[in-house]
């Protein structure tokens, strides 16, 4: 890849996109880990130690809330969230990039 | 790390929303009119990685885990300003779509971990590059996280909802990250060095990131 010239290489950009679908298709896995070890954030046992944990709001919920979609199964759920976002980042980030180009 | 609706003191929000918003907007100005079809592209990418990278919670055995931000690894190959634009699409996206932290408490989240953990790792890159590289990116990483903790810290412990109980939180999310932190490092490290050995140079990311 050459970061330098007008245009990427197109093979660096396959590789790159292969690699986030391989993030993508392993967060199932981190998901299912993360549920059986009970995972939880320095953020969340700060409130819990401080009592604040019950002053947490949901404006708003976003249409796959904690990563999942409503029905379906972690590891599932993790799957198509994680792709859709992951997609959705890339196609906002381009347009904003598009946005900045010289 | 990210802050939900309701834990901040209202008057902290707005001041937040302010700052992180004319920063972003900053930034945003600063670059128009500067990006190569190969920088879009590669903002693009590494946009898309920081996200997906955040899918992973680490399934530790301890009392307290936490996922890769990549605040430093964004100000190390984009630059700060480029890197900072790119957290905080991150940050809007798990906000309005996931629900991963306020949309209120956004100008917070994007605070922390798209500024100050971006420009704090920028800072901290740059200082100690020149000795060492992989260190500098390890330790980037890990003071960067660990920054943006102290930083949340900081806000959570002067509001109402968390009592006041400043050092609590300061030590809960400070220390925690500080430890956990060592894992921030170690990715930012393999992030750069994926970048670099699937084709790009050292010299390549991290001239034109700093000129970003």
């Amino acid at each position: 890849m050459s970061v330098q010239g007008s245009h990427i290489d197109r093979d660096w950009m396959i590789k790159a996109i292969g690699g986030l679908a391989l993030l993508v298709a392993v967060s199932p896995l981190f998901a299912i880990g993360a549920e059986a070890v009970g995972y939880i954030e320095p953020l969340e046992h700060a409130a819990e130690l401080t009592g604040a944990r019950t002053h947490a709001t949901v404006i708003v919920a976003g249409l796959f809330t904690e990563y999942g979609i409503p029905g379906l199964g972690t590891a599932a759920g993790t799957l198509i969230a994680g792709a859709v976002g992951t997609v959705l980042t890339l196609a906002v980030a381009l347009g904003v990039g598009q946005g900045l180009a010289e | 790390m990210h802050t939900p609706d309701g834990f901040l003191h209202p008057w902290m929000v707005g001041a937040l929303l302010v700052v992180s918003s004319l920063v972003v907007g900053t930034c945003l100005h600063r670059l128009r009119g500067t990006l190569s079809t190969a920088r879009i592209q590669l903002f693009a990418i590494v946009t898309a990685g920081i996200f997906a990278a955040q899918l992973l919670n680490w399934p530790l055995p301890t009392p307290v885990s936490a996922h890769f931000v990549g605040g430093a690894l964004a100000a190390i190959v984009l630059g700060p300003r480029l890197g900072i634009v790119s957290v905080s699409i991150v940050l809007a996206i798990q906000a309005f779509v996931f629900g991963d932290g306020g949309v209120l408490a956004l100008g917070a989240n994007v605070f922390n971990m798209a500024i100050v953990e971006t420009l704090g790792g920028y800072a901290i890159y740059q200082l100690l590059a020149g000795y060492h590289r992989p260190t500098a990116i390890v330790a980037a990483g890990w003071g960067s996280i660990t920054l943006a903790a102290l930083a949340a810290g900081i806000e959570l412990g002067l509001s109402p909802a968390f009592g006041y109980e400043l050092v609590t939180t300061v030590v809960v999310m400070g220390g925690g990250h500080a430890l956990l932190g060592v894992g921030e490092g170690l990715l930012t490290l393999l992030g750069v060095w994926l970048l670099e050995t699937t084709g790009s140079t050292a010299s390549d990311v991290s001239r034109q990131g700093a000129q970003a």
